[in-house]
């Protein structure tokens, strides 16, 4: 916990001008107090000349991502058979919650549901029976981040308490869910996402305080920390096991980065939407990403051609995209937005499958089930929906 | 107060080095042409087709979200 605290207070002190951390990568010393004093006009030009070489640097990354840039995925698209009548209802609504409905995430086991609110309530639903299963009220309100443990023993949780905690869910019903809780994650401001890595030992999380951070479970230890938005980061995703060690993560900075769980280091970044990224998710290959944002539209973007692939938008899409997944091929996109409706897009042609109304209110967190089945809904009406 | 400046230029300083550094490490990953990533998402697509019951319409019965039936809970 000491390291947490000393991170999260360089952090601070960072950005309020003190003495900066240092990276493992520069190979120069900062100038020596000493040595400030008998260059008084070196200081400045040092920064000016950072300066004008970041802007170059910039431009050149815009140069060598241009180069690759030879076709659109659309037109690439233009040859495979277009989607099939699409056709997704409400099949089940599950009511409990006494205020919006801000995150929720679906159990490996394909039928149960985390789903957390603002009125400071965790539940889990059996979804195909709509029963309430666990309830747990947590000590602050806005409860923006909630996640399922891979072994479905344990949930995850936090908010404006600026943790994450974790609670054993128990086969008793009657059992105080509260008495076994664990403080896990500690960040300087609200938490935003969690998730657990590939077990229930290693949780990761995003907070307002501009920073991911990777914490062990049993020991509520920092293990990593994450620093290179400039804003708070809204969401994260994990990349799928099968592509190594990386999650991308988007933020009110309006950049989504890509991240090397080891080491720390942002590895690659993109800067194309207009407004904060409220969601991000991984493409089920690995190897691109989908972000939805506050300025209406939701986009593809794949690492190894290092760029925005793909925008998925129309004139009458004013709303922004809270929350995005993909079907299990990756072919259909979900995004639920803020104007109470769930857009299916074409991933690879690009056009709108289908719009599917129901939610009284704001939609705030979308997933698709883990065998792909389903998908449920969370909104700020207070429900959250299952769709298929 | 001199020192209070002094200190922040080598705040600012060690920003920038650091956005620099950051800046050449994107600059130099390897890229791919989009013609050949876009090709290889499309070929995932069609590879996992069948198996994505939201793309490939499977029968109500094997999806339990569409099916009638209803559920006895056995306590």
């Amino acid at each position: 916990k000491d390291d947490v605290i000393a991170a999260a207070s360089a952090a601070r002190a960072r950005r309020s001008g003190r003495v900066g951390l240092a990276t493992a990568s520069r190979s120069t010393s900062d100038p020596h107090p000493a040595e400030m004093a008998t260059h008084e006009l070196h200081p400045n030009d040092t920064l000016t000349t950072l300066k004008m070489e970041s802007e170059n640097l910039k431009a050149k990354l815009e140069e060598e991502r241009a180069k690759l840039h030879d076709v659109e995925l659309h037109q690439v698209a233009e040859k495979i058979e277009a989607l099939g009548q699409f056709v997704m209802k409400t099949r089940r609504t599950l009511k409990g919650h006494g205020n919006k409905v801000l995150c929720m995430d679906w159990c490996k086991d394909k039928r149960r549901i985390v789903s957390s609110s603002q009125d400071g309530k965790v539940i889990v639903w059996d979804a195909f029976t709509t029963n309430k299963e666990h309830a747990v009220t947590m000590p602050c309100t806005w409860v923006m981040a909630c996640a399922y443990a891979p072994s479905g023993c344990a949930v995850a949780c936090g908010g404006l308490d600026n943790k994450c905690s974790v609670y054993p869910l128990s086969l008793d019903k009657n059992e105080n869910l509260a008495a076994k809780k664990k403080s896990v994650a500690m960040h300087t401001n609200y938490l935003s996402a969690c998730s657990f890595t590939n077990s229930d030992m290693q949780i990761l999380t995003s907070s307002g305080d501009g920073t991911c951070a990777l914490w062990d479970v049993e020991s509520g230890q920092l293990l990593q920390s994450f620093h290179g938005h400039g804003a708070d980061v809204l969401c994260l995703d994990l990349a799928p096991s099968e592509t190594g060690n990386t999650f991308v993560s988007g933020g009110c900075d309006k950049k989504a980065n890509v991240w090397d769980m080891r080491s720390g280091q942002c590895i690659q970044s993109f800067e194309t939407h207009e407004s904060d990224i409220n969601s991000v998710r991984y493409y089920p290959s690995g190897d691109a990403f989908a972000s939805g944002s506050d300025d209406a539209t939701c986009r593809l973007y794949d690492l190894r051609a290092d760029r925005e692939v793909a925008i998925y938008s129309k004139e009458s899409i004013i709303f922004g995209a809270s929350s995005v997944d993909f079907s299990l091929s990756g072919r259909l996109l979900f995004g639920g937005y803020n104007d109470y409706t769930i857009n299916v897009w074409d991933v690879l042609k690009g056009n709108r499958v289908s719009i599917l109304f129901g939610h009284e209110n704001r939609v705030s967190t979308l997933r698709v089930s883990p065998d792909g089945t389903a998908f449920c809904s969370g909104s700020w009406d207070h429900t959250l929906r299952i769709w298929a | 107060m001199q020192d209070a400046a002094m200190s922040n230029n080598m705040a600012k300083i060690a920003d920038a080095r650091k956005a620099v550094e950051q800046l050449k490490l994107e600059v130099n990953i390897d890229r791919m042409m989009v013609s050949k990533a876009a090709e290889e998402l499309m070929a995932f697509c069609e590879a996992h087709a069948k198996e994505d019951p939201l793309v490939t319409q499977v029968p109500s019965s094997e999806n339990p979200f569409r099916e009638k039936k209803l559920f006895c809970v056995i306590l």
